[in-house]
């Protein structure tokens, strides 16, 4: 990253808390409607020492991470389906739309009622609604595979296998990589969402808990700036990867 | 020095019909009884108007598409597909942007199974065939000029020795001198390893040039309307156009091209024999 691009992330973050801190003491509202920027700063690094954000965060996490990875893994199988044959388009991408159509939202409760309330649901949960946008990327993707190249694979004798390892993945592949980086932000929310449908551990279920029995308002941000940190840390593990794969085309 | 009709590489078509199916599910016939025979180590120059089936042609030899009629053979055994004793440079470099123009040239040898030391060992072979800066075989496609992805290209289609090489256009898209470099570049190469040559052109001269024979098709469907032989001493040098042999196959080659502009078939036959005999 270039010092200019740092520096502009520095301001932004420093006039984001000025902004905050303002509106906190120009309205005059009480901290447990909006606290204070310190006071939300103090609780994160004392939640952090006491260890009541951990193992929420442990939780999310695996979830996060597991949804993720078989929501991508199936992805790309139906992606190169979809891609490449007309039939598995056909009958696939009716259901592929109707699920997209129902929000994540209406269909966790009915999720968590099948899987039960651990690590299961809320895998299937984030797995799912990573699954369309990468798909949807990887189908991109493969279409977009220059037909001439196709044409010299042929004219070289490549196999299927080596025609999807030498010339589809690597054409597809900022595509993916594209799709993906909607995907894992995606997946955040998707194991959230699991939570509060019904968990007993996770920074969804940290977030009821400030918010009811623990009636902790500064937790529940500290909470909400935790969730928001592991959304821009894997969305930007998603950019280092994609640097890595496809960064000096 | 000719080469002709020694060795392997010897091409043979016989009857060659093919066709499209165009939009709407008629047919489109692009080339229509194509006959022609290169002996093996033989450089085949073939011009004709825009669209009338000149990649059409080569794609039936390379294997790529089969005639409707008529066969294409290799050293007497019809080409029943892609062949890897046949290498083929299209008219764009074609390269895969993203590898580096060593693993372009060696791509060939990676499908066909080969180990990286070998391929490396045939990289540096390749390169100095095709006389490659070997300090640009790190960079990709996109950071070349168009003259060295040319011969990244070039160097590819010689990867696995194939015994005849089909070029489409290959200079085309460089400027004047380059191109007559590249032409000479190509007859050096062709004085080492004395592949079949069978190249597609727009250019006369560069025709008049590179080839033994020079066949020159008709608008679509394209059928050969002559098969003109270049009598010019070998090796040649970019002088050997000032020859006045050359001079007349030029003007009889283009005498056949322009003949081909949208007149009917028959007068066009007798118009184009007629200029035949006035011309040899
Ligand atoms: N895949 C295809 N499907 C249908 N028609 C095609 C296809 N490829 C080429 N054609 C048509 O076939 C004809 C011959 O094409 P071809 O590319 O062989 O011509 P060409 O002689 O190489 O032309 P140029 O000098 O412009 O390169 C053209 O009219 C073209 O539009
Ligand atoms: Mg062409």
């Amino acid at each position: 990253m270039t010092r200019v691009a740092a520096l502009s992330i520095v301001v932004a973050f420093a006039v984001f808390v000025l902004v905050w801190k303002a509106i906190v003491v120009v309205s005059g509202l009480p901290p447990f409607i909006l606290p204070a920027p310190e006071t939300v700063a103090i609780r994160f690094v004392g939640a952090w020492r006491d260890g009541t954000i951990e193992p929420h965060l442990a939780t999310t996490l695996v979830e996060v991470g597991l949804g993720f990875a078989v929501g991508v893994a199936l992805a790309l199988i139906a992606g190169y389906g979809l891609a490449r044959s007309v039939w598995v388009e056909r009958l696939l991408s009716p259901y592929l739309v109707a699920a997209q159509a129902i929000p994540i939202l209406a269909l966790a409760p009915l999720l968590v009622w099948w899987f039960g309330n651990g690590l299961l649901s809320k895998v299937v949960i984030a797995a799912l609604i990573v699954f369309f946008p990468v798909a949807v990327a990887t189908m991109v993707g493969i279409r977009s595979v220059d037909a001439r190249l196709l044409e010299l694979g042929r004219s070289l004798r490549a196999t299927r296998r080596q025609v999807l390892l030498t010339l589809e993945i690597p054409a597809a592949l900022p595509n993916i990589l594209g799709g993906m980086r909607v995907g894992v932000t995606l997946a955040v929310v998707g194991a959230l969402v699991g939570e509060w449908a019904g968990a007993n551990q996770g920074l969804g279920v940290l977030i009821n808990l400030a918010r009811g029995s623990l009636f902790d308002i500064p937790l529940m941000f500290a909470t909400l700036v935790t969730i928001a940190l592991v959304g821009i840390v894997l969305y930007l593990m998603v950019v280092i990867l994609e640097r890595r794969l496809v960064g000096n085309r | 020095m000719s080469l002709t009709g020694h060795g392997p590489g010897a091409v043979r078509l016989r009857d060659l019909s093919f066709a499209f199916v165009a939009r709407g599910g008629g047919s489109l016939p692009v080339l229509d009884g194509v006959d022609l025979a290169i002996p093996g180590g033989g450089i085949v120059a073939l011009v004709g108007p825009n669209g009338c089936g000149k990649s059409t042609l080569l794609r039936v030899i390379a294997g790529l598409l089969e005639p409707a009629r008529g066969e294409a053979l290799l050293d007497g055994a019809p080409i029943d597909g892609p062949d890897p004793r046949i290498g083929l440079v299209f008219q764009e470099p074609r390269l895969l942007p993203w590898r580096s123009a060593a693993d372009n040239i060696t791509y060939p040898l990676e499908l066909a199974g080969w180990p990286a030391a070998r391929r490396r060992e045939r990289l540096a072979a390749l390169s100095d065939r095709v006389d490659l800066d070997p300090a640009v075989t790190t960079s990709r496609p996109a950071e070349l000029s168009g003259g060295t992805r040319q011969r990244v290209a070039l160097a590819r289609a010689l990867a696995l020795e194939p015994e005849v090489l089909l070029l489409d256009e290959p200079f085309s898209a460089l400027d004047a001198l380059t191109r007559e470099r590249f032409d000479l570049e190509l007859l050096r190469l062709w004085h080492r390893a004395a592949t079949t040559i069978v190249i597609v052109t727009h250019s006369i001269p560069e025709a008049v040039l590179i080839a033994d024979r020079v066949v020159v098709l008709s608008a679509r469907p394209a059928r050969i309307v002559a098969d003109i032989a270049i009598d010019l001493a070998r090796p040649r040098t970019i002088e050997a156009l000032d020859d006045p042999a050359a001079g007349r196959a030029s003007r009889r080659i283009r005498a056949f091209l322009e003949d081909d502009d949208g007149e009917p078939t028959e007068h066009r036959t007798t118009a184009a024999s007629v200029r035949t005999e006035l011309a040899s």
